[in-house]
């Protein structure tokens, strides 16, 4: 996504908002209410028509070649998602089935199919029930369940575990962790940091309408502390190793990123040997909610 | 293309609107050959089976008819959106101009299956007057209830057949015409209500020039009655129906949902 802008009339929504998602990346975005992310879902996923810029997924413009491009997509945009409620949860699925094998070249979707991704949603029990009945963590499950079904390439969901209870919140961040290990790329908008710090790989912090910041989850989770006697004279030594990309001291501790936890011993050997005291050495999470509170603030 | 017709008329036929209406076509026939006044108030006696179906037609024709059609397409999309169902359709690898066209096609049927409902209404009704040759008329051919002589049941049959298909093609600009006021309005509410108030300021330009009268759709509602030639009637009305339903799908392919 490149420049997005999106006006209703004269108020603007989106301004020069930009992204790209690599398959089997996990991408988080976040903002207050207000922000915009609903309408940037919408016109991502080719509901919405932008202003300006352009919106391309799997190298094709989702409003030009809506069809194509959305043959790779799976979504969730409201949140619980929305069946027909007539209609058995199953019945539902059958139906997005039929439609998704619509796509040019796209294969017939097997019941089995249907009915796997029901057993994986855990709503085997559900299947047959018209979705009237369903509680919103049901229909939000099911939600997934459709998102999935024709192994997209692309899964975008919005507040995908709005609803769910803690073992539904565990279910849906294993689902979108297997996705994006076989390499679907996965964008997600929710208000849970502290959930989403633990799986996704990057999060972008849309503000007003705009992209405040986007955050590599992945290279500041490779940050190690160490509680040493000396933090400044500790982050010298460790700046001086070749696998550490960048060392800093935050009393008590001496900060570093050294890619990975198999560094660890390699760091404390330098350490021992500069001279250094280390009583204690572990990961140095960052806090996502923290950092989120102070740039939004900012803006 | 027929996955999403078939889709279509699988959520018409479940929609609670499409089973009122249903009902009430099933139901509204059995109003004449059970009301005690008929020959009081109407100076109508029923002779035969196949008067009822176009006393029921005309019961329903000038009011009740546009007023199901108008809301129930306008339901197709208005309740979609409501619901939320629409966008998960639109998210699917389907071309919008498909989406919006399986929705004209289940719409412009749509007076075709309340008619066809309410003449089997109107024959099961009518049954006990039974259905062969008759002296007097079918209340829409020649001297209307009276007639002009003997009936044969199957010329009987004929002209009420005909009635019923030129009714239904009456009330497809009026479909046509909701399903356009659905995708500007995304209401059903509020396309009900512009194609209805639509309607009634069509029927009051009555007091405008007659070359006006001549072009509104309003003016061949009663096309079901009309003897003689009537090309020009429905070529207009094939006219409105497709400019109401081009328009519909302009509007749908660059509409923000």
């Amino acid at each position: 996504m490149r420049g997005l802008k999106k006006k209703y009339r004269d108020q603007v929504i989106l301004e020069e908002v930009s992204l790209q998602v690599k398959p089997g990346e996990v991408y988080a975005l976040t903002g207050p209410n207000g922000a915009g992310k609903t309408t940037l879902i919408r016109c991502m996923t080719g509901l919405a028509f932008p202003s300006g810029g352009e919106i391309k997924l799997m190298g094709l413009d989702i409003h030009h070649d809506g069809p194509r491009a959305r043959a790779n997509l799976g979504a969730v945009v409201e949140a619980p998602a929305k069946f027909y409620p007539q209609f058995s949860g199953s019945q539902n699925l059958q139906m997005h089935a039929q439609l998704a094998a619509m796509a040019p070249g796209s294969k017939k979707i097997s019941r089995d199919r249907v009915r796997e991704v029901l057993a994986l949603l855990e709503l085997t029990r559900m299947a047959d029930r018209p979705v009237g009945e369903y509680s919103l963590g049901q229909r939000q499950r099911l939600g997934v369940a459709a998102a999935i079904l024709a192994e997209p390439r692309v899964l975008i969901l919005d507040e995908p575990t709005s609803g769910l209870d803690p073992l539904g919140i565990g279910l849906i961040h294993r689902i979108v962790t297997d996705l994006a290990t076989g390499g679907c790329a996965v964008i997600l908008s929710t208000h849970h940091l502290r959930e989403i710090a633990t799986y996704a790989h990057t999060v972008g912090i849309l503000t007003g309408g705009r992209m405040a910041d986007t955050v590599d989850l992945r290279a500041r989770q490779a940050n190690y502390r160490f509680r040493v006697d000396d933090e400044v004279g500790a982050a010298a030594v460790l700046s001086a190793l070749p696998f550490v990309r960048k060392a800093t001291s935050r009393k008590p501790y001496a900060i570093a990123h050294i890619g990975g936890e198999t560094r660890v011993p390699d760091a404390l050997a330098a350490l021992s040997q500069g001279g250094i005291r280390v009583f204690e050495a572990s990961p140095d999470h960052f806090d996502l909610y923290e950092y989120y509170r102070e740039r939004v603030e900012q803006h | 293309m027929l996955t999403l017709i078939s889709l279509e008329f699988r959520k018409l036929l479940g929609s609670r609107s499409v089973r009122l209406a249903a009902v009430l076509c099933l139901l509204l026939p059995w109003i004449w050959p059970l009301a005690p006044r008929l020959k009081e108030i109407y100076k109508l006696i029923i002779v035969s089976g196949w008067q009822v179906p176009t006393l029921a037609l005309e019961t329903v024709a000038p009011f009740l008819l546009p007023l199901l059609v108008a809301l129930t397409c306008a339901e197709m999309i208005g309740t979609e959106i409501a619901q939320g169902t629409l966008a998960p359709l639109i998210l699917r690898p389907v071309n919008r101009s498909r989406v919006i066209l399986a929705k004209l096609i289940t719409a412009l049927l749509y007076p075709a299956i309340l008619l066809t409902i309410l003449f089997f209404g109107s024959l099961i009704a009518g049954a006990r007057f039974g259905f062969g040759d008759f002296t007097g008329g079918t209340g829409i051919g020649p001297g209307l209830f009276v007639g002009v002589g003997e009936l044969s049941s199957g010329a009987a049959f004929a002209e009420v057949a005909r009635a019923y298909l030129l009714a239904a093609l009456s009330l497809m600009p009026i479909a046509a015409l909701a399903v356009l006021f659905a995708v500007i309005y995304l209401s059903t509410a509020a396309a009900a209500l512009a194609t209805l108030a639509t309607i009634n300021i069509m029927t009051l330009l009555v007091v405008f020039p007659e070359a006006l009268q001549k072009i509104l759709i309003t003016t061949y509602l009663d096309l079901y009655t009309r003897q003689g030639d009537i090309g020009q009637p429905i070529i207009l009305m094939i006219i409105y129906t497709i400019g109401f339903s081009v328009m519909a799908v302009f509007a749908f392919e660059k509409r923000d949902l």
